[in-house]
């Protein structure tokens, strides 16, 4: 069959008729919020943002005003890493904002995804893995400066194994979650440009 | 946006272009539920985007590339075979409109063929059978006019492989 007959049977198609159209559950449908993944990946993100947050701050107040003051550096570390996990989340919910553009020409859009989505994946990762060594390194310092009796030198000996290991487990589960999504995209764009 | 004016001019441009948000959301799915979420997702993406909206390219270009760019590039799994939550009802019927006997029969060899489609050949058909100029087509999705003319031959020949395997059973074991 031609592609003309096509177009015939294609123009000759009904639309759903009036009768079904609601305007109220239309109005009603945009005050919902967006199902799409990338909408509650962030809507997620800002959940456990706040979420580490309200665990954080008890923590620290307890190790800063507690303890007669004996336990403030862990106070000191939780604020470290309360900076980092904002910044980290930060990242993340800035790359996801840029991942899409509805309104933009599907091949630009297309690039832009799988542009953004590398970056996202490939922050995800060395975060993931540079989280481990950093975490240790600074509670050797702790260690050595509150606790000056314990040799914590043998925990560093383990610190290579662990973190080349935590690379390849942060590695395979990032293709696991994006792997076959970025795939797909790249299939798209070049499917869009071959000739 | 809780303008009434707004809301309500929205609606009616929902209204007017249902006919070309069913058809995507039937090419790009085939559950009953996913073209419904997808119908969700569309008109989320279009009231998102509306404001945004000055007129610079034509409605059906901006609608088309909203319409196109939810269905392809967005992030969404289909649905697996079990669905244990039923989406709320949808303003608009996503049901298939049922026809009489045979053109019944003409509509699911239309919809069977393009459904053997990849995904950008069902845009670009679907374009090209809403009588979209290569211009627009340009416009909507980022590909030269030279490119669009060259896969649009490819398409028409693989169509009419298509078809004629599923009409006389061509190529069929």
């Amino acid at each position: 069959m031609e592609l003309e007959s096509l177009k015939y049977i294609w123009h000759s198609l009904e639309v759903p008729p009036d009768v079904e159209y609601d305007r109220r559950a239309l109005l009603a449908l945009l005050e919902k919020k967006s199902q799409a993944p990338i909408a509650r990946m962030r809507r997620n993100l800002i959940g456990e943002g706040i979420l580490l947050f309200v665990a954080y701050i008890p923590a620290i107040l307890i190790f800063l005003l507690g303890f007669n003051g004996r336990l403030a550096a862990v106070s000191w570390l939780f604020i470290l890493l309360l900076v980092f996990f904002f910044a980290y989340y930060y990242r993340k919910y800035r790359l996801l904002s840029k991942m899409q553009c509805p309104t933009c020409e599907l091949r630009s859009n297309l690039a832009r995804q799988v542009h953004t989505l590398r970056r996202y994946t490939r922050f995800y990762l060395l975060t993931g893995t540079g989280m481990i060594p950093l975490a240790y390194i600074a509670a050797y310092f702790i260690i050595r400066w509150k606790l000056p009796a314990v040799n914590p030198t043998p925990w560093l000996i383990l610190l290579i194994p662990i973190t080349i290991g935590m690379y390849y487990i942060n590695a395979s589960y990032v293709n696991r979650l994006y792997g076959r999504h970025i795939k797909k995209l790249q299939d798209l764009l070049q499917e869009l440009d071959s000739e | 946006m809780q303008d009434p004016a707004i809301q309500e001019a929205f609606v009616r441009l929902v209204s007017e272009h249902r006919g070309m948000l069913y058809k995507v959301c039937r090419l790009y799915c085939f559950s009953e539920a996913d073209r419904q979420d997808l119908f969700q997702e569309i008109v989320f993406q279009l009231w998102r985007s509306y404001p945004g909206f000055r007129g610079e390219a034509r409605i059906s270009t901006w609608l088309y590339r909203i319409a196109l760019n939810t269905a392809i590039s967005g992030l969404r799994k289909q649905r697996g075979l079990i669905t244990t939550v039923e989406p709320d009802r949808l303003p608009t019927e996503l049901q298939d409109i049922q026809y009489p006997a045979e053109k019944e029969e003409q509509v699911q060899l239309l919809y069977a063929a393009i459904d053997k489609l990849t995904e950008v050949e069902k845009a670009l058909t679907m374009l090209y059978l809403d009588d979209r100029s290569y211009n627009e087509m340009e416009e909507i999705l980022g590909i030269s006019q030279n490119n669009l003319r060259v896969k649009m031959n490819r398409i028409r020949e693989k169509l009419r492989k298509i078809t004629q395997a599923d009409v006389y059973g061509i190529g069929k074991s």
